[in-house]
């Protein structure tokens, strides 16, 4: 039997963090190759794109502006961040106003509605290449696949990045614990991780349209 | 737990979860703080933690770093010693109703640390989420510049 199962999560709870979970919050169990067919890799895909669309993902994933948006059923219609804020080239607000002025970094419950969401990490934009506001499912997955727009990250990387974030009650886990009047992401992150290696193990198919 | 506040240390009997704005007001009588909205859309509870501005009222008691230096506007300047800022407040007569300013003033301080000329869109870049019902912003934007003047010379 070649399935893998590594808890990467646990090993950084022992290397380092203050903030880690005593469990780990997903595991990689990676599906023997050759398992996963294309049309099931597609539809795994269309789960991931589902994350990754969702406003917790996508609302700090923009582009070049550097500008967080605000968008799904809590805010009503899709907008710039409020307080004219701009994260600047840094992503995280060193030139302007920093995120962390109001996203206290902090693993407390997020429970309030409308206040400013908090995690473990340093709140940030991700990194500009990884702009995937308001695209399509096919321009979003030929962006995970590409070493170049991706952090340089295979399969396994993509979901040791999913389950490392997690282990330090980062920006992945709190897509599904948002807390608030917030949506959030859907399916739960052990379904992603596992998405992301069946799409991985099927070859990264993407849609053509 | 062990608060170091505008250089003195004070002791506290609180419960982790408690915002550091209550601590500073009802625990330690330090006042200057306010409470606006309480969920950082206005910025009136905005202190220094480690020279940077923060929302107090979204800063956990029990997520302070040992040995965190706070600052509240009481210790910005002294009386007789008012910090560039404040003095410029004052010369502008930047306040009306006034409930907003040490918050204002505050964030103000941390721009010119980091920026000390900034101009007038990167002002409101780092202001706007600082906000004043009485509308005193074009005041605030030019005692920031006289501000920065000000320190320039010094």
């Amino acid at each position: 039997m070649n399935r893998i199962a590594i808890a990467v999560a646990s090993i950084w709870v022992a290397l380092a963090h203050p903030l880690a979970a005593e469990e780990a919050e997903a595991v990689i169990n990676v599906p023997p190759e050759g398992s996963v067919s294309t049309e099931d890799g597609l539809a795994a895909w269309e789960r991931v794109y589902e994350v990754v669309s969702n406003p917790r993902c996508a609302n700090c994933h923009t582009g070049p502006d550097n500008r967080p948006m605000w968008s799904g059923p809590s805010y009503g219609k899709t907008r710039p961040h409020g307080m004219n804020i701009n994260a600047g080239e840094s992503r995280m607000g060193a030139e302007t106003l920093p995120c962390a002025t109001c996203h206290i970094t902090s693993d407390a419950p997020n429970t309030v509605p409308h206040a400013a969401p908090h995690v473990g990490l340093d709140w940030q934009l991700a990194p500009v290449e990884f702009e995937w506001f308001g695209k399509s499912s096919a321009e979003i997955c030929a962006q995970l696949k590409d070493p170049e727009r991706n952090g340089g990250r295979d399969m396994m990387g993509l979901a040791q990045h999913l389950v490392e974030d997690a282990a330090h009650k980062g920006f992945v886990l709190w897509g599904w614990s948002p807390g608030g009047t917030r949506v959030r992401a859907p399916y739960s992150l052990q379904q992603h991780v596992d998405d992301i290696l069946a799409w991985g193990t099927a070859g990264q198919p993407c849609p053509t349209n | 737990m062990q608060l170091t506040v505008n250089g003195k240390t004070y002791e506290a009997d609180v419960e982790d979860d408690m915002p550091l704005l209550w601590v500073l007001r009802d625990e330690l009588g330090l006042t200057g703080v306010k409470y606006g909205c309480g969920i950082a859309q206005c910025g009136a509870c905005t202190v220094h933690i480690d020279g940077m501005a923060v929302r107090s009222c979204q800063t956990l008691a029990g997520s302070l770093e040992p040995g965190a230096e706070i600052t509240t506007i009481e210790g910005l300047g002294a009386p007789d010693a008012l910090h560039a800022v404040q003095q410029a407040w004052v010369e502008h007569q930047v306040a009306q109703c006034g409930y907003c300013q040490s918050g204002q003033i505050m964030q103000a301080a941390a721009l010119l640390d980091m920026n000390p000329e900034p101009s007038d869109e990167e002002i409101d870049l780092v202001m706007s989420g600082n906000l004043c019902r009485c509308g005193t912003y074009v005041r605030i934007r030019a005692a920031i510049h006289a501000a920065a003047d000000k320190l320039k010379e010094a």
